[in-house]
């Protein structure tokens, strides 16, 4: 009942060209010509020096990571030997990348055929 | 470490990267060339023209220069950045990621590729890595709200949702003054930090927090929303009942509302004493609003007997008046109860007779003339006797030619008309009659998309296509079907691709499908410029909706449909390796003795060699570059000849059963035809695993049966055992059905 | 019938929507932008009658509102502006487009202060022009002559929302939600 054409600057898909560092004058220039502009000028804006607390922000930088670290510590990570041919088996037999047949030997301790059973009796 | 240039050639590596950027792509080889004129090995000016060439679409070419300019500087950032966009664009992810890394490793201080890897990892939804660069994006500008707002969006899609707040607050806590309320990076801030309370359960902490923002809401709706689902599953359900009131006066047409209302006060549709309580309240809302219709139609789905009745004569009525040509599907749902499917059926009988009678409806009507009601009864006996639960076609084609009697221009009759011979499996009629309602309004492309859908159903491929072009840009390369490719009308392929199938054309079913497996990447592909952009626009929850939509993109019907029937003919092509090579009239091939075999493949084959030649030529003289060097991008295998005629259809076939079997595992078919797949790759576990799940869908599935009784002969004759852990995964997990 | 906000995981449905009913098309990136910029602004009426028929039945959009804030307006004033509206032909006579032209553009006012909204119609489609002139106060601005790819010419409308503004002002000097009653 109402209806605009689609503008011609849309395109499908992800933009095609991914700009290089440069300098602010060629980024403008991109800039300008994307619909969605998907790079360079964001470093400039958003900006908030005015409102921010350069000490609170410091205080608020602090440990940023440590969950990161902290959850190391948490997870133990369990040294679990997985045997080279059973990923094999479970690449071969699931039709599983090596990184997630690794992954679900672990989750079952090494264990290929409670993995694989596992896997088979998998609910949707 | 970058070659050093003179400062000429400077400004001309300059020019370069800004042709590049601008899209000026003859010009920037131009200038490339005069550098290398120069310095014929200096790696970043060739990394530059690689990419220029790239965008052309020179994609080989440009690969092989990127690599020539790597070993002529091993160490330049340029380089490797420029080799890992080459990898992005040719969409391998995990080499462009790799690249961008090494990139970094060199220069670290690359904003550009950290924020290129960042993209990277999230559309990969590589989690960790994509917390690890927001961490480091963070930390070189922590005075960007953004870099922030990502880090806890990355925290919070990996599933860390106290973490997500917590980054989020740190932020918060930081700012000076809170901004002004028309700051919207700011309150959507807040909305978004709400819901990650609420998804963490912690509904009371969520409704404190939300009832600060209700001062000043930029976006009203959900923040009412929000507090009423929180009021809700809190238990305070007088406050609730007032948050959903108020949420109805905005909006008195989504049910979430009403079911929301009911809730909090504890009536229930399944309890007896509920019900009179329920009637009153719809009837007090239905007062509130004379044109609404939920509080009206609401009631239906509860009422029993003869409250039931009465409510279904108050409803209808005044709608067969007003001629809604939607009623007949508005009340359908209530068919599944078939005392209320023979009431309705009475009521709408009764008021035909009543009609007739006395010509005109009984009670008030607005000035409605007796034809007009009479019409509509007719039509919605029609529809009443042609719909499945109901049906009576005799009945149905009766009802309908009375109403066309009366009057034959409506599109909507001649539309049921269709419909009813389709019912009696009479394609052909049917397509007419949906034609025939196209030509009676030519400018409406509803009824056009009808007809082509009614031709494609009778099998006329290209009668359909004549009637979409009535609507579509027919100037695009590829006439009307590349319009609807581009437009990504899904349905068409769909229902084209299935057409084929039904006439054997399996090079062009494939052809179809393998259109709808592209679309779906396409659309992958779209959340790519939104990882940056929405951060940038602050509408974040939007953008977590998106990501989790994206998640599960191809779970949508048109995506496994497609799956399921190209994955059928994969296994054809498989069984029956012939059909690959006689695209037509392969269907007599089997009766053929050995000769005639040998001689029908012979002549097809060199039909083929002709017609591939012919294209060739073709391609040849019509290859296309723009003026800027571009080159177009031509349909290498217009017919799907190359899709029929592969080498691996099994293998082919394997991708689609990965997302169906992914994104689909409820659809039985999927699990059916995955077995199919397996069984013949000699995947006992998989085929099993299909099975079971199958099992679990639908233990009496026919397909279900035989394919188990299959599984075991083949086990029983294997040529050569199978390795001991598979055989005592299958001894666990593959049970026959003891039936027989 | 439903209507409610647009949603990422409806808009596949909103195309194929848009595609069986209308000649002017979009890619689906089109509409993610649309719902990615101003998601409060698009609206869907979804078939909530029809009897499931798979576990994965997707939601049947038989109207929807695409709408947009104007990324520059000529005159500075921040207004919305409507890319595309569509009602299925065999949902008509419900009022649903109204419903939709109304829930869009009270949430132009008040989630982006938008003074007015603007629209391109087909000078020929009467029905169109009756809900936005005489139903929704919108007036012809001026024609835009060959507007659309098939040559046929658009008016150009607009309509106030400048009492929506107010209506949200009041309601937020309340210290309230409109028309909920004591906390």
């Amino acid at each position: 009942m109402a209806e605009e054409p689609q503008p011609s600057n849309i395109t499908a898909g992800a933009e095609d060209t991914p700009s290089l560092p440069s300098n602010a004058e060629d980024r403008k220039a991109a800039a300008a010509l994307s619909a969605l502009d998907t790079r360079g000028a964001d470093d400039d804006a958003g900006e908030n020096r005015k409102n921010v607390d350069s000490e609170a922000l410091g205080q608020a930088m602090k440990n940023l990571d440590l969950g990161k670290e902290g959850k190391k510590d948490e997870e133990v990570k369990k040294v679990v030997k997985v045997d080279a041919g059973d990923v094999k088996l479970l690449v071969e037999q699931l039709e599983l990348s090596k990184v997630k047949a690794t992954e679900l030997l672990k989750a079952h301790d090494g264990h290929a055929v409670r993995a694989m059973v596992a896997f088979v009796q998998a609910s949707a | 470490m970058p070659q050093a240039l003179s400062s000429k050639e400077n400004s001309l590596f300059r020019q370069v990267v800004k042709s590049y950027e601008t899209k000026q792509y003859k010009k920037g080889i131009k200038a490339a060339d005069q550098v290398l004129r120069k310095s014929p090995n200096h790696g970043d000016t060739q990394a530059m023209k690689a990419l220029i060439m790239n965008s052309q679409g020179h994609s080989d070419e440009a690969f092989a220069l990127a690599k020539v300019a790597l070993r002529n500087d091993m160490k330049s950032q340029i380089c490797w950045h420029v080799y890992g966009i080459l990898y992005r664009s040719q969409k391998n992810y995990d080499e462009a990621m790799r690249a961008y890394r090494t990139a970094l490793r060199l220069d670290g201080d690359s904003q550009q590729i950290q924020r290129d890897l960042a993209m990277l990892q999230i559309q990969t939804r590589d989690y960790e890595g994509y917390i690890e660069s927001r961490l480091t994006m963070l930390k070189a500008k922590p005075n960007t709200r953004q870099n922030w707002t990502a880090l806890a969006v990355a925290h919070h899609l990996a599933g860390d949702l106290t973490k997500a707040e917590d980054v989020l607050v740190r932020y918060e806590n930081s700012l000076n003054n809170p901004p002004p309320r028309t700051d919207l990076e700011h309150t959507e801030a807040a909305l978004y930090k709400n819901t990650i309370i609420a998804e963490a359960g912690d509904y009371q902490r969520a409704l404190d927090h939300i009832e600060t923002l209700l001062k000043h809401p930029l976006d009203r709706t959900a923040v009412m929303e929000m507090r009423a689902q929180y009021l809700l599953k809190l238990g305070k359900n007088e406050d609730a009942e007032k948050a959903y009131r108020a949420l109805i006066e905005r909006n008195n047409a989504f049910r979430d509302y009403y079911d929301g209302l009911e809730n909090a006060l504890g009536l229930d549709r399944l309890k007896e004493e509920s019900i009179n309580r329920l009637a009153e309240l719809y009837e007090s809302l239905a007062k509130k609003d004379e044109r609404v219709d939920a509080p009206r139609r609401i009631p239906l789905d509860f009422l029993q007997g003869c409250s039931f009745r009465s409510a279904a004569d108050s409803y209808l009525k005044p709608r067969l008046n007003k001629g809604i040509p939607s009623l007949f599907a508005n009340v359908k749902a209530l068919y599944k109860d078939t005392s209320k499917l023979q009431t309705i059926e009475e009521l709408v009988n009764s008021y035909l007779e009543k009609s007739a009678m006395n010509g005109s409806a009984e009670g008030e009507t607005k000035a409605g003339k007796s034809d007009k009601f009479e019409e509509s009864v007719l039509y919605f006996l029609a529809q009443h006797y042609n719909y499945f639960l109901s049906r009576d076609l005799e009945k149905a084609t009766s009802f309908i030619d009375r109403a066309l009697e009366k009057n034959p221009k409506s599109v909507d009759f001649n539309m049921t008309k269709a419909r009813i011979f389709k019912n009696y499996g009479d394609t052909e009629k049917a397509a007419a009659a949906m034609n025939h309602a196209r030509e009676l309004d030519e400018k409406d492309r509803y009824i056009n998309t009808k007809c082509a859908k009614y031709q494609l159903r009778n099998n006329q491929n290209d009668a359909a296509l004549e009637t979409m072009s009535k609507f579509t840009r027919n100037e695009t390369t590829g006439g009307a079907l590349g319009d609807l490719k581009e437009m990504q009308c899904l349905w068409y392929f769909i229902e084209d691709g299935e057409a084929f199938v039904r006439n054997e054309k399996y090079n062009l079913a494939l052809k179809r499908f393998q259109t709808i497996y592209d679309i779906f990447d396409i659309w992958q592909e779209d959340q790519f410029d939104f990882h940056n952009f929405s951060l940038k626009k602050g509408q974040i929850r939007a953008y977590v909706n998106l990501i989790r939509w994206e998640d599960y993109l191809r779970g949508h019907p048109f995506f496994s449909r497609a799956a399921v029937s190209a994955i059928k003919i994969y296994i054809l092509l498989h069984d029956r390796p012939h059909l690959a090579s006689l695209v037509n009239g392969g269907a007599d091939f089997e009766n053929l003795d050995e000769n005639e075999k040998k001689k029908a493949l012979k002549k097809a084959k060199k039909e083929q060699e002709k017609q591939e030649k012919a294209e060739a030529e073709k391609q040849a003289t019509n290859k296309k570059t723009t003026a800027d060097g571009e080159v177009k991008k031509e349909d290498l295998d217009p017919k799907g000849l190359k899709l029929l005629q592969t080498k691996e259809p099994l293998e082919d076939a394997t991708k689609w059963v990965n997302f169906v079997l992914q994104f689909s595992p409820k659809m039985i078919e999927a699990q059916n035809v995955g077995f199919e797949v397996y069984i013949r790759k000699g995947k006992y576990l998989l085929a099993t695993r299909c099975l079971l799940a199958a099992s679990k869908l639908d233990p009496e599935n026919p397909s279900l049966h035989e394919q188990t009784i299959r599984l075991q002969h083949t086990l029983n004759t294997l040529s050569e055992p199978l390795a001991p852990k598979v055989s005592e995964v299958l001894k666990e997990t593959f049970k026959l059905v003891p039936a027989d | 019938m439903d209507v409610r906000m647009m949603k990422p995981s409806d808009i596949p449905h909103v195309q194929l929507a848009n595609i069986t009913n209308l000649p002017e098309n979009y890619f689906l990136k089109y509409y993610l932008y649309h719902a990615m910029s101003w998601p409060q602004l698009s609206y869907v009426a979804v078939d909530v009658s029809r009897p499931p028929k798979s576990p994965y039945d997707p939601p049947k959009i038989v109207g929807y509102v695409l709408a947009k804030m104007e990324e520059d307006p000529a005159d500075g004033v921040p207004h919305g502006h409507i890319t595309s509206l569509s009602v299925m032909r065999t949902h008509r006579r419900l009022g649903l487009a109204e419903k939709l032209m109304r829930l869009s553009q009270r949430a132009m006012a008040e989630s982006y202060t938008s003074s007015y909204v603007s629209l391109h119609v087909r000078v020929s489609n009467t029905a169109a022009l009756h809900l936005y002139r005489d139903t929704l106060g919108f007036k012809v601005e001026r024609i835009e002559p060959k507007y659309y790819a098939d040559g046929e010419d658009a008016y150009a409308m607009k309509a106030d929302l400048s009492e929506l503004r107010v209506l949200s002002q009041e309601s937020e000097d309340e210290g309230e939600g409109v028309g909920s009653a004591g906390k």
